[in-house]
């Protein structure tokens, strides 16, 4: 007497569609992210409530980092940034040959005065990114670089936008001399980098 | 495991066949795997972003234009926020003669400290339509501090607010409130 059993499928699932689409959606990932360069010093910004996202577009950036020292970050563009080199030098009269040039080019940010900047530039890339510089760039009522820098910068490009990426415990002071020197070359729209923090309800 | 294997029974007593290999690749692994780095980069992708704040900044005066007649404010209709030093804030509505030490009044950074009195004061206001308020930032406070209170103004939904330097009457009030208390002072509503 045989009973009647029914017929016991395998599950199987037919995976090979959904690996498909995982990887092409990991290809897309891979391709288009952008690691970030790490910075050259810790620098935490204050939190705040916005929710706007840095925009992309040529982005220079200043970095204030806790001890008031001031970080300039040209846009990501090799000629503009070799022009602006070139305008700088002019400005200072200091020259730079095609070496620097290019070191200029490949720099993450500057955080030298003036007249450090070709021997900065001179250094291996290695010791480069872990210079911490003494000084940072000046900025007071005397010596307004880091505004030089802006300038010239806008001078290459008008389109350029301007990010500040300050430290929690920075001091006020520092801050308000940049603004004021912001405020000298007439340029009065910029944003502040800050982190998320969740939106209190009323 | 997808895949379950059941194991046919029966037949027995029949032919032995050589079993079939099955071709099927068990996939699971490659799919975790592809997953899991898709969860990373993504995430790597949408936090690399920082969030921004706008900040316009009024345009210096032209020193050759004429000055503008001075005009005249309501004391009701703006409230002076003072950033100190240690995180702390104090605010007032009075001009040079009505300042002293009881009516600049120390408050906190937060929900119910400085956001009640801007709201407050904003409901007190004769004209809400120009009710401003006026944030001063000390040479002690830290930039976290302007930008917290740059914060409130969005909370707030205060448009009219302007960033400028201590009178001398404030500092010295001021001064001598961050001097005199070594405690903290209590919270005011």
């Amino acid at each position: 007497m045989a009973r009647v059993k029914p017929k016991r499928h395998g599950v199987i699932t037919d995976m090979t569609a959904m690996c498909d689409v995982a990887f092409l959606l990991l290809t897309f990932f891979i391709l288009t992210t952008q690691f970030k360069k790490p910075d050259v010093e810790q620098i935490k910004p204050p939190s705040s409530i916005s929710e706007k996202l840095l925009p992309d577009a040529s982005l220079m950036t200043i970095n204030a980092t806790p001890d008031g020292k001031f970080y300039f970050q040209p846009v990501d563009n090799a000629r503009e940034r070799s022009e602006l080199l070139d305008k700088m030098g002019e400005k200072y009269g200091i020259a730079f040959d095609n070496n620097q040039k290019v070191a200029f080019q490949r720099v993450q940010a500057i955080g030298v005065p003036m007249n450090q900047l070709k021997s900065y530039l001179a250094l291996p890339e290695d010791e480069q990114k872990n210079f911490k510089s003494p000084t940072g760039i000046p900025m007071d009522s005397v010596n307004r670089q880091l505004v030089d820098w802006v300038q010239q910068s806008l001078s290459v490009n008008p389109d350029y936008k301007l990010a500040i990426k300050g430290d929690v415990t920075t001091e006020y002071p520092k801050v308000k001399s940049l603004f004021e020197g912001l405020r000298d070359i007439k340029f009065l729209n910029f944003w502040l980098i800050t982190s998320q923090e969740g939106k209190p309800n009323e | 495991m997808a895949e379950v294997q059941v194991q046919e029974k029966g037949a027995k007593g029949g032919k032995v066949r050589s079993k079939k290999q099955s071709t099927r690749v068990d996939m699971t692994p490659m799919v975790d795997l592809g997953f899991l780095l898709i969860t990373f980069f993504m995430f790597t992708t949408t936090f690399s972003k920082p969030n921004v704040m706008d900040l316009g900044l009024p345009a210096k005066p032209d020193p050759n234009a004429p000055k503008p007649p001075p005009t005249e404010i309501d004391l009701s209709n703006s409230v002076t926020l003072l950033l100190g030093k240690n995180n702390r804030v104090f605010w007032h509505q009075q001009d040079q003669a009505g300042l002293n030490d009881q009516t600049l009044i120390e408050t906190t950074l937060d929900r119910e400290g400085i956001r009640e009195i801007i709201k407050q004061a904003k409901t007190r206001a004769k004209k809400k339509e120009l009710f401003t308020v006026i944030i001063k930032p000390t040479d002690d406070a830290v930039y976290k501090n302007f930008v917290d209170i740059l914060d409130e103004m969005a909370i707030t939904q205060s448009e009219r607010y302007g960033v400028t330097d201590l009178k001398p009457y404030e500092k010295a009030i001021y001064d001598k409130k961050v001097g005199n208390s070594g405690a903290p002072a209590p919270a005011t509503k």
